[in-house]
């Protein structure tokens, strides 16, 4: 069973509903943008019950045929949805859109709205810290020492983008210099083009390099000693690079 | 014809229009079955005040057309009348109701426990209207056979209409000694009534759409919407 944790009232009331209706024949559909959870709500309350998705109309059509309660994901993608028979079928679907407002309303008896993270913040708290136990696991290193309070709240894509958010600061703790030489060759071979790359790609070097480095000793003149630079090439660099 | 030896009384009794006799200060001397049912929507004093105004200005009887409306009473017509200074009589004519002709699919028909549709209805509404409810329902109301998904669009569809509202009041309960007939069979009927301080009545359309569809009679007011649900079985 996919496991589902909530602290928003609203999302409890779309489990509540939905387990109410695991008794009765009516069509859901959940509603709500992409990697808010919808999929994974619907198998920690119907674990069993097959899955299809609206992208392949023949599987749907299939699996219609052959249950009497399924999945649909991305149910905006099924082409003709307005010839679909739900009689007596229990049909839960979701959708990362509505996108023809009068079928849907017309096909579907439960209607929900699932919140976007941004409207969930204890959602996003206990996510961080469930990513971080999982990519803990695979990095085999200390949760620990991570606190979850210093993992960016990156909630750009919901779910996805604090994931990544949550591996990439694992990630980058278990870094060796190899390692990050080995990002950098992947990204140069990608990547390079022009007549004046070396130009453009130094930012990557220095712009990190200078941005530590005034966090850790505070002033340009202490860096401009660590560094073994001048000041005013390094003042000058601060401004091409604009930072701060 | 000679009336005389002829008890009539029954035939008051049993008659589907509310009869309600009053003395001269406004105290029910005798009422009918009907009466007894409307008086459980209306006040006293009201029909006394009613019969009143529409009483002949002397002895014998008057028939008046009349619109009223007591919750889901509608009448069209009353006579009052008297022969003493002691006694005030009302009959009150139900107007007639427009039943529903459409046949009842028994194939897309489940027997549903209606507190279930009604608990997980108010849970999708919960997701969008957090405003105090009040939820009044009838834990031992029968099983009733119900097309499930239509009869979910139509709670839908009536909770859309209070989605602003505040002091939302829910009430489903049994409608004692009330039928309704449905392919010859006499049903009875549940009543689930949904109020507040105001509404919206842009799904009026689709509520009538839908109570239609599950042969449930629906009255639409200002404030309310409440739905007469047979209890097929």
């Amino acid at each position: 069973m996919d496991n589902f944790y909530t602290t928003s009232d609203a999302v409890k009331q779309i489990v509540k509903g939905l387990t109410l209706t695991k008794s009765l024949y009516v069509s859901s559909i959940v509603i709500g943008e992409p990697h808010t959870g919808k999929k994974t709500l619907l198998r920690h309350i119907f674990p069993d019950t097959p899955v299809v998705c609206g992208s392949d109309p023949e599987a749907v059509e299939k699996a219609l045929d052959q249950n009497d309660e399924i999945i649909i994901t991305r149910f905006e993608l099924l082409p003709n949805k307005e010839n679909l028979d739900f009689e007596n079928k229990r049909i839960l679907a979701t959708a990362d859109y509505i996108g023809n407002h009068n079928v849907v309303d017309s096909l579907f008896a439960f209607i929900y709205t699932m919140p976007p993270l941004s409207e969930r913040p204890d959602d996003i708290l206990y996510l961080k810290r469930r990513f971080l136990r999982e990519g803990a696991e695979i990095f085999d290193i200390d949760a620990e020492k991570f606190p979850v309070e210093e993992i960016p709240n990156d909630i750009r894509q919901n779910c996805k983008s604090l994931k990544r958010a949550v591996y990439f600061r694992l990630a980058m703790h278990t870094m060796e210099q190899e390692d990050i030489m080995k990002v950098l060759y992947r990204h140069f071979f990608d990547t390079l083009q022009g007549n004046n790359a070396y130009k453009e790609n130094i930012g990557l070097f220095e712009i990190p390099l200078i941005r530590a480095g005034l966090d850790k000793y505070g002033s340009q003149l202490k860096l401009s000693e660590i560094l073994g630079i001048n000041r005013n090439t390094l003042r000058k660099k601060i401004h091409e690079h604009r930072i701060d | 014809m000679n009336t005389v030896s002829i008890d009539f009384k029954p035939f008051i009794e049993w008659d589907n229009n509310p009869f309600i006799l009053f003395d001269n200060q406004g105290k029910i001397l005798y009422l009918n079955n009907a009466a007894e049912i409307l008086l459980g929507y209306v006040s006293r004093k009201e029909i006394f005040e009613l019969a009143l105004s529409h009483a002949p200005q002397s002895y014998g009887f008057q028939t008046a057309p009349v619109t009223l409306r007591y919750d889901i009473f509608n009448f069209f017509s009353v006579t009052v009348g008297y022969e003493n200074e002691e006694q005030l009589g009302i009959r009150l004519y139900n107007a007639p109701r427009i039943r529903n002709q459409s046949p009842v699919e028994n194939d897309k028909l489940v027997e549903t426990d209606l507190n279930i549709l009604l608990e997980a209805n108010i849970a999708l509404f919960r997701t969008r209207n957090n405003n105090k409810l009040e939820l009044l329902t009838d834990p031992d109301l029968p099983k009733l056979k119900i097309d499930q998904n239509t009869f979910s669009k139509l709670l839908r569809k009536v909770f859309e209409a209070f989605r602003a509202s505040d002091s939302i009041r829910i009430e489903l309960k049994m409608l004692v000694g009330e039928h309704v007939i449905i392919e010859g069979k006499k049903t009875p009927l549940a009543l689930l009534s949904v109020s507040a301080n105001g509404r919206y009545v842009d799904t009026d359309k689709q509520i009538v759409e839908f109570a239609e569809s599950c042969h449930v009679r629906y009255y639409l007011y200002e404030k309310s919407v409440k739905l007469e649900i047979p209890l097929l079985s």
